[in-house]
């Protein structure tokens, strides 16, 4: 087991990790810029290194001070959280090169994965069902104009170097796809440093349906069910429930086997997120995460599997914690990520937190870093934190997360709190009848109405 | 000392009982104790390290109350550092050296006219050394930091006024 850890990351992920850490009896050193000094983590954390000035380029997503960090603290293992270095083939190589572990994949799947071409073939390789598309980077307009004929319109241009839903473009018709094909490939370039884009066939009233896996590294890999991340504002998750109100059991064991079968064969290491989108009855690959995700508590709740922890365990050359016959679904959770936006522009609104009030209760849990009097500085993401309710049956787990929306307290910014009251009342969303693209309807249909 | 017990007549001092004060001294040396007390057979020894500070003062009570009083002037010394006009922060995490190599003399002592640009410390990450330039002309008043001592990015380094 590793003797100390580095956290390479911020906010609430690096407060979980910090948490996981003193569970397991281990050392923790809080890497922060200067920004983050007053961070809750680093204030609990056993040591601190301040490694930058406030840009992520200068701080948290410099390697060689986070690389000297450990020099100098005798850290013996880097987590990497979510964001920032989690998906970089190189930093895990640097890291190894170093004598240092990377609680993470082995860095060939995290490159593999990285490239959503090669992702895509791969997954198709090991049986997992992908959306029709192009089989690889397109060219030329003509050549992108025949596969795009016989994917069939609409077709959604994707940068190969994209993920987390960014550098995609959608052509509803012939006429628009020259043009989706030169923005999509030059807001690749700009965001990724790639201009590759592959073509994929358009659903258009998909569900977001992901499987959490678990792999040792070694051959055995686990599924532990699947997420609903179907509520999405330009692309960025806000509302995740699990399990999916439209999955059943037979439908989960079929999927959730085939993904599994596929990390077994990949030799998959760690925690990983295989994406898809759900149509009809059908599943569609869209990508793979490798690495913890923000939404992971919903798993959390419903299997009573810490997935930080096992990380750490898993990394450090333990076994996996149960069989696939040992995992079991319990009850239904939901999370929502309160950012700190107003809540019909979603202007980001940073500054200082005059009130806070978390929620409590049974069934409740709030992954946050802020507390009373905490800053949120402006140069990171907005989020707040997320608050993670359980039930025994959907309906009581709406309940008891419309119970704690109305407790929670955030006052001295704007947050999105008030989103969340209005969703957890909307018909629809009580019905569990929704898909992704329902919540920008949502929203336009408020802006006018 | 040894102590008499009330009731009994006092006994010679035996050359047994320095051999055992002897003793525990040494105890006392080679542990962290602060103080060893034994009782057998009609005498009981208690050996103490010499504190300066008033003996009288409960244990209990004297490291609490001292801690809080240290810590805060070195907080605020620490604070008074960093915004003091005169420092030069750290522009990098690693390990801060006073002088090119091992032996050889440091680049800079308290009293040393320096230059802008002119080296005041080395700090090495990872093997690499990196030679940390004076921003500003002035003296050296004051050396915040040890030779070999591992520093995070914006710790104050040197006063130059």
């Amino acid at each position: 087991m590793f003797d100390k850890i580095l956290i390479a990351n911020r906010g609430e992920i690096a407060l979980r990790i910090l948490r996981a850490c003193k569970e397991l009896g281990i050392a923790t050193v809080a890497v922060h810029s200067t920004a983050d000094a007053d961070a809750m983590h680093v204030r609990l954390a056993d040591e601190s290194v301040c490694i930058g000035p406030p840009p992520s380029k200068d701080s948290y997503l410099n390697v060689p001070a986070l690389l000297a960090a450990c020099e100098i603290t005798g850290a013996d293992a880097v987590h990497p959280g979510y964001g920032f270095l989690s998906e970089n083939a190189r930093f895990a190589e640097i890291l190894a090169e170093h004598n240092l572990h990377f609680i993470g994949p082995k860095a060939e799947h995290i490159r593999l994965m990285g490239d959503k071409i090669e992702a895509k073939k791969t997954a198709k390789k090991l049986g997992i069902p992908v959306v029709p598309g192009s089989d690889g980077a397109v060219g030329a307009d003509q050549d992108a104009m025949a596969i795009a004929r016989q994917i069939g319109f609409p077709v959604l241009v994707k940068a190969a170097a994209g993920g987390g839903g960014r550098g995609m473009k959608v052509a509803h018709a012939e006429g628009e796809l020259a043009l989706a094909l030169t923005t999509a490939a030059s807001e690749a370039k700009a965001a990724f440093g790639d201009a590759s884009v592959y073509l994929e066939k358009y659903l258009e009233k998909p569900r977001h349906i992901e499987i959490q896996v678990l792999g040792d590294g070694r051959g055995a890999a686990i599924h532990l069910g699947e997420r609903d991340c179907s509520l999405q504002r330009r692309h960025q998750k806000i509302w995740e429930e699990g399990p999916s109100p439209v999955i059943n059991a037979a439908s989960r064991a079929k999927i959730g086997l085939t993904v599994a079968k596929a990390m077994r064969e990949m030799k998959y290491l760690g925690v990983g997120t295989v994406e898809f989108l759900y149509e009809n009855g059908e599943f569609y690959f869209i990508e793979m995460n490798t690495r913890i995700q923000v939404e992971h508590p919903v798993t959390e709740m419903i299997t009573d599997i810490d997935l930080v922890l096992e990380q750490i365990r898993i990394a450090a050359g333990g076994d996996l914690p149960v069989t696939q016959d040992e995992v079991s679904i319990g009850g239904h959770a939901i999370e929502c990520r309160v950012n700190a936006e107003n809540p019909v522009s979603f202007r980001p609104s940073p500054g200082k937190i005059l009130q806070y009030h978390p929620p409590g209760g049974l069934g409740v849990r709030i992954d946050s870093a802020v507390y009373q009097g905490y800053v949120i500085p402006p140069y990171y993401d907005s989020l707040v934190g997320k608050l993670i309710v359980h039930g025994k049956t959907r309906a009581e787990c709406l309940m008891r997360l419309r119970r704690a929306l109305d407790e929670m307290v955030v006052d001295g910014i704007e947050t999105t709190l008030p989103l969340f009251r209005a969703l957890v009342r909307e018909p629809a969303i009580i019905d569990g009848d929704y898909h992704i693209h329902w919540l920008e309807q949502y929203l336009a249909g408020q802006q006018s109405g | 000392m040894a102590r008499q017990p009330e009731n009994k007549p006092a006994e010679k001092f035996s050359s047994e009982d320095s051999t055992l004060i002897r003793e525990l001294a040494l105890l006392l040396d080679e542990t962290s104790l602060s103080e060893i007390e034994i009782e057998r057979a009609g005498l009981r020894v208690r050996v103490a390290r010499n504190i300066t500070v008033a003996a009288t003062v409960p244990a209990g009570i004297q490291p609490a109350a001292s801690a809080p009083v240290t810590a805060a002037p070195a907080a605020s010394a620490a604070t008074d550092l960093a915004s003091h006009p005169g420092v030069v922060p750290s522009p990098m995490v690693g390990t801060a050296y006073w002088a090119p190599e091992p032996g050889a003399k440091p680049f800079i002592e308290v009293g040393t006219k320096v230059s802008v640009g002119q080296t005041l410390l080395i700090i090495e990450a990872m093997k690499t050394m990196n030679q940390i330039p004076s921003p500003r002309a002035g003296t050296v008043t004051q050396i915040l930091v040890e030779d070999g001592q591992p520093v995070e990015f914006g710790e104050p380094l040197v006063i130059i006024e």
